[in-house]
């Protein structure tokens, strides 16, 4: 444990790990009680379901979270400590979220290092892509510690139903990828004679004219929400072009990433009827750079469709039922691309409370239509006080070769506990 | 806890907060007209407070739940938002309701949760289920239609002192969660201060009203408790810093608001 993170355990401690805000009302209120320390702790342990059933998951860690509240003027500052047994580079002190806000009464603007979550979907991202995903543990992180904050501005003009947003973000943050020594870095099997070079992913320097703008018009009304929005950006994954030659028997590659810019339209909208919230997103992107099937070629410029539909269930009795089929449509196919050119997946939650709601039994599910291959999620979450939860679970990956199936073997089960301060 | 374990508790927070003086001079004749009293009171333009429950166990451990909650009127609609302040796990989870006079137009409801740091539209809840983990149900506390019970006066008794009218309240669904519901209502303030919950097997739970009395010119409950006899369970409610007529600002009751994830 390095030295950061043992001065900000000594803080927490020393703070009590309690609230430092008290309750509006208080007979002598003092600048203190505009500022509001909270938190958690975890750990993590996994055992991966096959040989040689060794850990794949082992982590603790510390997220402390400060609040300001000066009426208009809002601040918020959040901070990563981990120590990580797995993943060297994931050990450390990371600064999350830092940003300040002011709110009027018909506009509010937000600048600095934030989260910023579009769309409706439910663990999965389809116009959820103004923050882009940190993928170091694959997809078995909680959506929510999978987005990277982004430094931005964000400013809202905000009338009774319809909400203008304009975010300017002048600072590329790429999206992270499992790599080296990981346990959920992918191999990839070549044979012999093929050398490979990998060139430093060329990433947009911070200039105004690389700067990312977004614009949603989101509109809250009776019965129905509906957001329409236009993402002009930088592709998160870079396009792996290359150069080849061959000399003899041997094949040479050399990669040189880059990522591009990418102009993304996105629709969403939910409706509620009864006991049921029907939901829809859309995302079309406008020249994406797809990988090919052959090595010898560079990837190609398509224009892409990503969509959604789910239902919302709640049936009583402390159930929920989250049901969902997703796709991603390839306009002007090429049968030289490495993807299909419709590839859907269905995805079903499942979540059920009992023991006056202190125990809670989840599953997710996700089915790939095309590769008939399955990733679930099943978990067990007892809450033994208001602030300590124990829980269990299992990532199941099914399949062979395809998103899911790269993962067969990466199966594992988990025990886990979370305190909240 | 999931989304579903705070939808439709914004109705419950109203009806417990107010109790009006309402003193008719030609006194109710029928049970439903006396329900139809203690549904329709009045209870300012508008209302804050914070809720405080706490879940006792047949061991005697306890659990906390605080709520701090806003309504305010719109016409004859009302909107309202909830805060969840403890557990610490749920801690800035707020819940929008906006409710609607005319019974045909569904609320519309939008629940904010800080780990997904997104607000979602959630439908109407189930209104059997248990409230954060308490002996309350969404029903229990008042987001329940008069009309979904057939209510008879069965008589006048004294309760701790209050008079009070007695009401049988059977459930028009006979898949109902009771089967019948025995109703004390105090004639002075048109609330229920006892009431008891029948199933098939028999008592399933007794409310109390603990400590209820004007403020601001509404009777405003102060201290309640749901004894869960069936599993030796029991809540303890209490409702403190509470205002009428703030001048609470409209905008504080719309989705925009929600998003920020600070309700201030």
């Amino acid at each position: 444990m390095n030295h950061s993170l043992g001065r900000l355990l000594l803080l927490f401690f020393l703070l009590g790990g309690l609230p430092v805000r008290t309750m509006a009302g208080d007979e002598n209120p003092s600048w203190l009680d505009s500022f509001l320390l909270t938190g958690w702790a975890e750990a993590i342990q996994s055992m991966r379901t096959h040989r040689p059933n060794d850990s794949l998951t082992s982590r603790v860690r510390l997220r402390l979270e400060l609040e300001a509240d000066f009426d208009a003027f809002y601040g918020f500052v959040s901070v990563n400590t981990e120590k990580n047994w797995q993943i060297d580079g994931e050990t450390g002190v990371d600064l999350q979220e830092a940003w300040l806000e002011y709110a009027a009464g018909n506009w509010d603007l937000r600048i600095g290092r934030q989260i910023i979550i579009w769309g409706r979907a439910d663990g999965v991202q389809i116009t959820d892509i103004v923050s882009p995903p940190d993928y170091t543990e694959s997809i078995t992180r909680d959506l929510d510690e999978i987005r990277i904050p982004v430094d931005a501005a964000k400013f809202r003009l905000l009338g009774d139903a319809l909400v203008t947003e304009l975010i300017w973000i002048p600072v590329f943050e790429p999206a992270v990828q499992p790599s080296g020594d990981n346990p959920w870095a992918v191999e990839t099997n070549r044979s012999e004679n093929v050398h490979v070079t990998m060139a430093d992913s060329d990433e947009p320097d911070s200039s105004l004219e690389n700067s990312e703008i977004a614009l949603k018009l989101a509109a809250y009304l009776s019965g129905l929400d509906v957001a329409a929005s236009v993402f002009y950006t930088w592709d998160d994954y870079p396009a792996y072009h290359r150069i080849t030659r061959s000399q003899d028997d041997d094949f040479f590659v050399d990669y040189a990433p880059r990522h591009h810019r990418l102009t993304v339209l996105g629709l969403e909208f939910s409706r509620p009827w009864s006991d049921f919230v029907f939901r829809g997103e859309a995302a079309f992107f406008l020249g994406k750079y797809l990988e090919t099937d052959d090595i010898t070629m560079d990837p190609m410029k398509k224009d892409k469709l990503k969509w959604l539909g789910g239902v919302d269930w709640t049936p009583g009795d402390d159930w929920t039922v989250i049901g969902q089929i997703t796709g991603d449509l390839i306009m002007d196919y090429d049968a030289r691309l490495a993807d299909e050119a419709h590839e859907s997946m269905a995805t079903l939650s499942v979540s059920k409370k009992l023991l006056n709601q202190t125990l809670t039994l989840t599953t997710m599910l996700y089915y790939d239509l095309n590769e008939n291959e399955i990733y679930t999620r099943p978990k067990v979450d007892y809450a033994l006080t208001d602030a300590l939860h124990l829980m269990m679970g299992a990532d199941i990956f099914c399949g062979d070769g395809g998103d899911f199936g790269n993962y067969r073997n990466n199966s594992q089960v988990w025990v886990k506990a979370k305190y909240s301060f | 806890m999931d989304k579903q374990s705070f939808k439709p508790a914004i109705h419950f927070m109203i009806m417990l907060l107010t109790f009006s003086p309402v003193m008719a001079t030609d006194g109710p004749q029928t049970g439903k007209e006396i329900m139809n009293r203690v549904d329709d009171r009045p209870d300012g333009d508008d209302r804050k407070s914070v809720l405080t429950m706490t879940l006792i166990n047949k061991s005697g451990r306890q659990r906390i739940r605080e709520v701090v909650s806003f309504s305010k009127d719109f016409g004859k609609d009302k909107k309202s938002v909830m805060v969840f302040k403890k557990p610490a796990d749920v801690s800035g989870t707020a819940f929008l309701n906006w409710e609607y006079d005319d019974p045909a137009r569904e609320d519309d409801k939008w629940l904010y949760m800080p780990a997904m740091k997104k607000v979602r539209r959630i439908s109407g809840a189930s209104k059997n289920e248990y409230f954060m983990g308490s002996d309350f149900t969404y029903d229990d506390m008042g987001d329940r239609n008069v009309e979904e019970d057939t209510h008879t006066l069965v008589g006048a008794e004294t309760v701790d002192g209050h008079e009070c009218w007695k009401i049988e309240s059977i459930p028009v669904d006979t898949e109902d969660m009771y089967t019948r519901k025995v109703i004390w209502v105090c004639k002075a303030a048109e609330m229920v201060i006892k009431a008891e919950y029948y199933d098939k097997d028999g008592l399933l739970k007794v409310y109390k009203a603990l400590d209820f009395r004007q403020q601001d010119g509404f009777w405003t409950l102060f201290k309640s408790e749901m004894n869960n006899v069936s599993r030796n369970h029991k809540t303890v409610m209490t409702m403190d810093s509470v205002q009428y007529n703030n001048g609470i600002d409209d905008d504080l009751f719309r989705v925009s608001t929600l998003q920020r994830g600070s309700i201030r």
